[in-house]
């Protein structure tokens, strides 16, 4: 009896030591964000030591899970709108703050179709299947929406248009082949990956509410890893961060030095 | 309101693929039966894949398959002038492979537990074999015909992974219930997703109480 007293302090002390040790937090990270947030992370880690596990969905989804409990520590969201939400429920501990602005891009991954900034592309009838991320979770499906209610095409291509979950499922229907055409985030189309495949123009700013990408440190971080929550949620704003957020194409401030 | 549409898409889908799967299995379920050939057993494995692959694996297939720039899915677009993915066609083809062996297993064991005797009577009596099948083993095994046409119409209600990733969620044509009932929850409108979820939980629970019932009550007269 003794002994089995003995060997699970035993156990219960390894696990302690690990757990103090080596920090590490979850960050839910949307789609759109994920490669640059890829990058950030061993540059984290370099100089923090904290790992970074991540967590990719919509925003829209990610909120859902955040609102049940999910235990993540820090939010990349693709909008203002869901961050904040959280914010004014309690499971954030601050306001959304802004990190980049995205851009909308025409993305094509079929032969013989070159996308043109007025969207009257989408009503060739070689498009048959026109692809973009649910408007009623993932802000970029919202935004494309407003692009081609702006650019008045948006009647006739409707039934043209299939759903991706995320912008990530969207531009993998793109990529496969499956929809000829869809509206995806700048930042997928830079990534080395992607580079050179198909073709992609930028849809003016004008024809859609601006994307601005907020942040937030989540209740569940505070409460169980509020140093490097903090540590990893300030790093997102540094001049390093940002830098990599200019090559995925963001737009980012220059003021929050 | 509540949008009822998902639901009728998904009774639409599990009605035809029933259909579709009772045509096609009972053929297939009598020659995994009888036959001896030793490309049964890789027949027999093919049919069981579905069982035990997760859904994402099927989904990822039928999306490079069915898509316009690979083989199969360019030859059914050139000569059928249709494209499976994204489609209700699509779901239907999908749902024809996913729930093949929710209705070939059941008629299957169904035709092995007859008597060897029954078809030889038949055929002495001088019917032709299909004759037989039709007149003498079917009607012989009228549960296990019941068990596989609920079970395929139940399984394809239940369908979520290989839609979510073909049916690109498209309103009045690829997004069933449980999808619908997905999004709902993505959403937050959880008041929807509830009143979904309960429709699907009673229509589920009715229909397989129906077959243990009717089950019990075959094997009642069966015995008498």
């Amino acid at each position: 009896m003794k002994k089995h007293v003995y060997y699970l302090s035993l156990i219960v002390l390894l696990f302690c030591g690990f757990t103090s040790k080596a920090q590490k937090i979850t960050v839910a990270v949307a789609a759109n964000v994920q490669y640059v947030v890829e990058e950030l992370i061993p540059i984290f880690k370099m100089e923090t030591g904290i790992d970074v596990d991540i967590v990719v969905g919509s925003s829209g989804k990610l909120t859902a899970q955040i609102a049940e409990g999910a235990p993540f520590d820090v939010f990349v969201s693709a909008d203002m709108k869901y961050p904040n939400e959280l914010y004014h429920k309690g499971l954030a501990t601050v306001p959304a703050k802004e990190y980049a602005q995205g851009k909308l891009v025409l993305w094509t991954n079929t032969h013989g179709i070159q996308p043109t900034s007025d969207l009257k592309i989408l009503l060739q009838g070689s498009i048959v299947k026109v692809a973009v991320a649910n408007p009623k979770t993932a802000p970029y499906g919202e935004a494309a929406e407003q692009a081609m209610k702006y650019y008045k095409v948006y009647n006739q291509v409707k039934d043209k248009l299939v759903y991706g979950e995320s912008i990530g499922q969207t531009q993998q229907f793109i990529n496969t082949k499956a929809a000829e055409i869809g509206f995806i985030a700048k930042s997928q189309v830079l990534t080395d990956e992607m580079m050179g495949k198909g073709f992609w123009i930028e849809i003016d700013k004008k024809s859609y509410a601006p994307l601005m990408q907020g942040a937030v440190i989540l209740k569940h971080g505070k409460a169980t890893n509020a140093y490097a929550a903090k540590h990893f949620f300030e790093f997102l704003y540094t001049k390093e961060a940002r830098t990599i957020f200019k090559k995925y194409g963001y737009i980012v401030s220059e003021k929050n030095d | 309101m509540i949008d009822l549409q998902p639901f009728w898409i998904t009774f639409q889908l599990a009605l035809i693929t029933t259909a579709l799967l009772f045509v096609i299995a009972i053929p297939l379920a009598y020659w995994l039966a009888h036959s001896k050939s030793k490309f049964k057993s890789i027949i027999e494995t093919l049919v069981s894949m579905p069982l035990v692959l997760p859904p994402s694996v099927l989904g990822f297939y039928f999306l490079v398959a069915f898509g316009p720039s690979h083989g199969l899915g360019q030859f059914i677009e050139h000569y059928f002038n249709t494209r499976l993915v994204f489609s209700f066609g699509g779901l239907v083809v999908a749902s024809v492979i996913y729930s093949l062996p929710f209705m070939v297993h059941p008629i299957q064991s169904g035709f092995s537990g007859l008597s060897p005797y029954l078809k030889e009577a038949s055929y002495s009596l001088g019917k032709s074999r299909m004759d037989t099948l039709r007149h003498v083993l079917l009607p012989n095994i009228k549960a296990s015909l019941l068990t596989g046409i609920v079970l395929t119409f139940a399984h394809t209600i239940g369908e979520f992974g290989v839609v979510l990733m073909i049916g690109g969620n498209i309103p009045g044509q690829t997004r069933v219930a449980s999808i619908a009932i997905y999004d709902e929850v993505e959403a937050m409108n959880y008041h929807s997703a509830n009143v979904y979820a309960g429709i699907l939980f009673a229509v589920t629970f009715v229909i397989l109480l129906t077959v243990y019932f009717v089950n019990h009550r075959y094997a009642i007269t069966k015995r008498l």
